[in-house]
């Protein structure tokens, strides 16, 4: 080394190495806008020294292997909050529809019947022989039940409709898994042989991210560059190059799917992702709402059978129930209906005599009475409503300080991973000159080369 | 080495787009609907608040409903009442007119046939009845309460029964709307329609008649006495109402206080959303075309 020849091949190197460096640049250039990809930076090395006698010599640069540039904890981060985000933008799917059922500024909801039901037997006591009141109670009594049937046949049908997102949820999760044990067989691949598997990783973050917004996931390093994923109750999804599949079964009480892993039932353990928030509109929110509508209707109708039986009817016989008899509170709001359809049956008198009010007086003011759960029929209605728009209204500001965090950490990643054009462009200006000047050394030394060799002419 | 800043901005911006344009909605959502209460979740506790109000608001309406059926059924029956009076204060002179001593029996009997006119009068009123249901039978209101039977003391039965009925005219208040015809009538304290019998058989026999007299004023007093009932209850319907109509008026205010948009309010935060997103989009539209260093590669 030390010599013309020597000096030729360090040009050659740079300009391999340059050339290199000026590929990673332009490839980070072009995924400017992939939000997946970490930009690469460039190792150069120098290469070892020789001896030539007492001098060293140095023997040029090596472009080494390109690293990605990423911070693992800020990506799982990222994936935690994604979960979150995910989860709660799945509830308040769900659950901006259950507000709309009961928007009572919109007019929809319960209280226009409740109330108007209630005050049909105030209309009564006014004229307890009209025939058109006690048909005007019959008719309120039947708008009343079929609101009831309405609202809770709405919410089953929005458990359904959220039902089929779980299904479609763990397709999902499946297909993603699958892939992400596809990439950690690639990755541990090159890994063993020194390779930089950076395309690889930014893929596999990518689908974990996605994995995170449906499911609640830990990640493991399973060494050798493979990543084992689970749920957060530690079920498998990947483990090194294997997937396991996660499969939906229809509970026979609720009638909607239940999650298993293996044969273990999992759905009540999902809390995080688009699937938590699905199961916990779908087996939480729902039911409870429901449940509450169910405590009323039963109680309505209880009630108001019971006052009717203590009555009479305009042919001064004992008072019948009004509504169909419930037996117990379950599925009472979706089964509430009107047992009677003559008139004269609607049990208005307290003494048998036909123009006696005091009944639909005592039936107009049960509305007053704490006949469910402690309470009246309106304030029970008005805690309902309270509750459901304090649900949402909670999960929206989570869902807005959730988005602030997520905005935060992109930023920061960005600040990390993302590629910046000045720096491109200042790379490639770099080795551009660089490129340049190792063409004009083996130029020099060219010439220097037939200098020397003109010597022997 | 500084610190490395977010290359690219775009999410950002397209975030804080969205939230302007979110707020610009919410402010034209309040002044196209007039309420800033649109959803549940805007203020769970108005929302709930309003249902009570509109609860109550529509019960204050039926109460009003009411009233005005009672209004019209109650002044119905003081006019019936008031026929009665009448017809009474002329059985009182003609009772006068028939004790003196200088009459002939067959003036007498005469006036004892114009009584038995004035009695059946006063049977027909007091079987009166206001849209099908007759008024003085308690709550038995299908039959005729009053049956003129001359097996009973003072010759006349009563069928009704002495039951009231109550009606809920405000929250919390109920008052009663009738009175037993046996109460108006029959009323041992002064018997109407005995009085007008006794005074009858007294004309026809010429004796007893200044009992029957005294009878018939008693009978007299007795009634005006108990019409003062339907007089008082209306006037207590009329006051009800006027405190019913205060309060829908307070109920309404209530609730625009609880939900009503602030008309200026929404202006300005109308304004302010559409200021805001207009800056901000001239600052994407700038920062997004920016030019780097790449531009200047020759």
């Amino acid at each position: 080394m030390g010599g013309l020849s020597g000096s030729l091949g360090i040009a050659l190197g740079a300009l391999a190495a340059n050339r290199g460096a000026i590929a990673i640049t332009s490839n980070n250039i072009a995924n400017v806008n992939n939000p997946a990809y970490s930009r690469q930076r460039i190792n150069l090395s120098e290469n070892p020294p020789v001896q030539v006698g007492p001098v060293l010599f140095g023997t040029g640069v090596t472009l080494e292997q390109a690293t990605s540039i990423r911070d693992n904890l800020l990506e799982r981060r990222l994936d935690q909050e994604n979960q979150s985000a995910s989860h709660l933008d799945a509830f308040l799917g769900a659950l901006n529809q259950v507000q709309a059922l009961f928007n009572e500024a919109a007019g929809s909801g319960l209280q226009a019947p409740l109330t108007a039901f209630f005050n049909s037997f105030s209309q009564l006591s006014v004229n307890p022989t009209s025939a058109a009141s006690r048909q005007a109670v019959i008719t309120a009594g039947q708008n009343l039940a079929s609101a009831f049937r309405y609202s809770a046949s709405s919410l089953r049908a929005l458990q359904s409709s959220t039902d089929i997102g779980v299904e479609q949820s763990v397709r999902q999760i499946n297909q993603i898994a699958q892939q992400v044990a596809a990439l950690n067989v690639q990755i541990s691949g090159l890994e063993s042989v020194g390779q930089d598997p950076g395309a690889f990783l930014d893929q596999r973050t990518q689908l974990l991210r996605q994995l995170s917004g449906l499911i609640e996931i830990s990640e493991a390093d399973a060494g050798n560059g493979s990543l084992t994923v689970t749920t957060s109750g530690g079920a498998a999804l990947v483990v090194a190059f294997h997937a396991f599949a996660l499969t939906t079964a229809i509970n026979p009480d609720t009638t909607y799917h239940d999650v298993y892993s293996q044969d273990t039932n999992l759905t009540a353990d999902l809390r995080g992702g688009a699937l938590g928030g699905q199961i916990e509109a779908r087996d939480r929110e729902i039911p409870s709402i429901l449940q509450k509508l169910d405590t009323l209707a039963y109680a309505v109708a209880t009630a108001v059978n019971t006052q009717s039986q203590s009555g009479f009817d305009a042919n001064g016989n004992a008072g019948l129930d009004f509504f169909v008899p419930l037996a117990s509170s379950s599925a009472a709001a979706s089964s509430l209906a009107v047992s009677i359809s003559d008139p004269g049956l609607v049990a208005a008198s307290s003494d048998g005599a036909v123009g006696s009010n005091g009944n639909a007086q005592a039936l107009a003011a049960l509305k007053d009475q704490a006949i469910v759960a402690g309470e009246s029929p309106a304030n029970y209605y008005s805690a309902l409503i309270f509750s459901i728009g304090n649900s949402v209204s909670q999960a929206q500001a989570e869902k807005a300080a959730v988005e602030l965090v997520q905005q935060q950490l992109q930023n920061q990643r960005g600040a990390i991973s993302g590629v910046s054009l000045d720096e491109e462009a200042v790379n490639l200006i770099r080795f551009q000159s660089a490129y340049a000047a190792a063409a004009n050394v083996v130029s020099v030394v060219n010439e220097l080369l037939a200098t020397t060799l003109a010597m022997i002419r | 080495m500084s610190l490395r800043i977010n290359p690219n901005p775009a999410p950002d911006l397209l975030l804080a787009i969205a939230r302007n344009r979110q707020e610009q909605n919410a402010a034209l959502q309040q002044l196209s609907t007039g309420r800033k209460v649109v959803q549940l979740a805007d203020n769970p506790a108005a929302a709930a608040q309003v249902v009570l109000s509109h609860i109550d608001s529509a019960q204050d309406d039926q109460y009003l409903q009411n009233i005005s059926a009672l209004t019209a059924q109650l002044g119905s029956i003081d006019s019936i009442l008031s026929s009665v009076v009448q017809a009474l204060t002329q059985a009182i002179s003609l009772g006068v007119q028939g004790a003196n001593g200088t009459l002939s029996d067959a003036d007498r009997q005469s006036i004892a046939q114009h009584m038995t006119g004035i009695r059946d009068q006063v049977l027909a009123l007091a079987n009166q009845t206001y849209q099908g249901s007759h008024v003085f039978g308690g709550t038995a209101t299908s039959a005729a309460p009053f049956v003129l039977d001359a097996t009973q003391p003072g010759g006349v039965r009563y069928d009704g029964n002495a039951n009231t009925n109550t009606v809920a005219i405000s929250q919390g208040r109920t008052i009663a709307v009738n009175l037993p015809g046996s109460e108006l009538f029959t009323n041992p304290a002064g018997n109407v329609l005995a009085a007008l019998n006794e005074m009858i058989t007294a004309l026809q026999s010429n004796s007893g008649l200044q009992a029957a007299n005294t009878s018939l004023n008693t009978a007299f007093s007795q009634l005006n006495t108990r019409r003062v009932f339907y007089g008082n209850t209306l006037s207590q319907l009329e006051s009800t109402q006027t405190f019913l109509h205060t309060d829908k008026v307070r109920l309404a205010q209530q609730e625009n206080a609880l939900v009503g948009a602030d008309l200026a309010a929404s202006i300005t935060s109308l304004q302010q959303a559409t200021t805001a997103t207009e800056a901000i989009l001239s600052a994407t539209g700038q920062v997004l075309s920016t030019l780097n260093l790449l531009n200047f590669l020759k």
